[in-house]
């Protein structure tokens, strides 16, 4: 697991605009939508997002593409579902394989439904590919979210950073040993990998709190913005 | 869980937030307080969060508008109290749909109902009433671990059976717990075994936390 979206919410041309305007852009639209749920307004917006996403921002088309795919494939499975298995209105597809059709409502709420997935997906998109985790921590600050609140996820922050380095290096050891040679081995890796990322991850970010602590740490970690040019 | 972004119709997405967020506020105040009045609980709270995070990103397709994953709740809610661990799973979820692209913003409040708090209050309870029946709190976090992430699931299908209710509301319930109930099942047992392997670890070399949290049933903390 990597965190390809942080590494390009720092790198791209909007990371430095105004995080108010990509918040408040990328919400309004994101609502618009889910309220309105018109085909052709989501498929507008789509398009839209997308040339924000690719043209403004500079972020690769792979990059894109790779950001989408596993909604892609969420999304069209449970809109399967819905299509299939949903809906008691007129009949108009008959598969003919264990009675499964595919009714006229149900088709209308898949439709649409994957539509506005989509749409509101891609403004999500937007949000979380232009804007570094931090900067969105800092507007919720000013906009008088609980200061503990920021705290406890700026901690949590560090945390999973802590976590997937400790899970990088102690699955690289258990392999350097062979640790995942047979299923059976792979099995036994696995738990005692699983076991000890707890405590290893507990550990360093004790004495990362110890040293926070011995700095004067009071709850606030100040950041420095850069000004704006 | 995650329901995707989007997938729920605007009604019920305000509808979900407008019952989250009075618990969510409730557990600001309790973590407030749990940190003033111990310190140290401030980084187990954080990799408790983190915990959460990394275990609900091993994440299944699954059919149903959302997928399947072990969630963490369990162990944040028992050390914490469900209150404070609903406060963890909207910081948690907020970072998989900023970092991740897991979930979603406008599926956030009902998102936090079913991981945040209908989890972690069942694996509370459960917690505390075995424990309060003088059994080993091991047994007792294996249950709660377990409960915790299988009942997030059924609040899950009954949120989709509530935004699609086609033809009918059980209908829909049926089929989207039967389809959760496959993959689901084995990952809560898994993830109720993890919990015990941390607890007991957590036993060993963190007991002071732990009792200063007051976790233990009665036997165990006159052992100590």
């Amino acid at each position: 697991m990597k965190f390809d979206i942080d590494y390009i919410a720092h790198n791209n041309k909007l990371s430095n605009v105004n995080t108010y305007l990509k918040i408040i852009v990328a919400i309004s639209i994101m609502l618009v939508t889910l309220i309105l749920d018109n085909l052709l307004l989501d498929f507008i917006v789509f398009i839209a997002m997308a040339i924000g996403i690719l043209v403004i921002a500079r972020i690769s088309f792979r990059d894109y593409i790779k950001f989408l795919s596993i909604p892609i494939i969420f999304a069209s499975m449970s809109c399967l579902l819905l299509l299939f298995f949903f809906g008691d209105g007129k009949v108009i597809f008959d598969t003919g394989i264990f009675g499964i059709v595919i009714r006229e409502d149900s088709f209308y709420l898949a439709t649409s439904t994957f539509c506005r997935v989509f749409a509101c997906f891609s403004c999500l998109g937007f949000l979380t590919l232009t804007t570094p985790i931090a900067q969105i921590l800092h507007v919720l600050g000013e906009i008088k979210v609980p200061k503990i609140l920021i705290e406890i996820a700026l901690l949590m922050y560090t945390t999973i950073f802590i976590f997937l380095e400790q899970l990088y290096t102690m699955r690289q050891a258990q392999e350097t040993r062979l640790g995942y040679m047979n299923t059976r081995s792979a099995y036994r890796s696995l738990g005692y990998l699983f076991s000890n990322l707890f405590f290893k991850s507990l550990d360093k970010s004790e004495v990362m709190m110890n040293s926070l602590n011995s700095r004067g740490y009071t709850g606030q970690l100040p950041t420095y913005k850069p000004s704006k040019k | 869980m995650h329901i995707m972004e989007g997938f729920l119709p605007p009604l019920w997405c305000a509808v979900w937030y407008i019952i989250s967020i009075p618990v969510i506020i409730y557990g600001i105040f309790k973590i407030k307080k749990v940190t003033e009045e111990i310190p140290d609980s401030k980084t187990l709270l954080a990799v408790s969060g983190a915990f959460m995070f990394v275990l609900s990103s091993l994440k299944l397709p699954s059919v149903t508008g959302s997928c399947s994953h072990p969630t963490g709740n369990g162990l944040g809610a028992v050390l914490f109290g469900p209150a404070a661990a609903s406060v963890l799973a909207v910081i948690v979820l907020l970072f998989q749909a900023v970092l991740l692209a897991h979930g979603g913003l406008t599926t956030l409040g009902a998102n936090v109902f079913s991981m945040g708090i209908v989890g972690p209050f069942v694996a509370w309870a459960v917690y505390k009433g075995i424990t309060k029946a003088n059994i080993s709190s091991t047994i007792a976090i294996f249950f709660a671990a377990f409960l915790g992430d299988l009942l997030t699931y059924v609040a899950t299908s009954f949120q989709l059976a509530l935004a699609f209710p086609d033809p009918t509301f059980t209908g829909s319930l049926v089929k989207f717990l039967g389809i959760f109930a496959i993959t689901q099942i084995p990952l809560a047992i898994a993830e109720g075994l993890l919990t015990v392997v941390i607890w007991n670890g957590l036993k060993e070399y963190r007991s002071k936390i732990l009792s200063k949290l007051n976790l233990f049933s009665n036997k165990e903390s006159e052992a100590i």
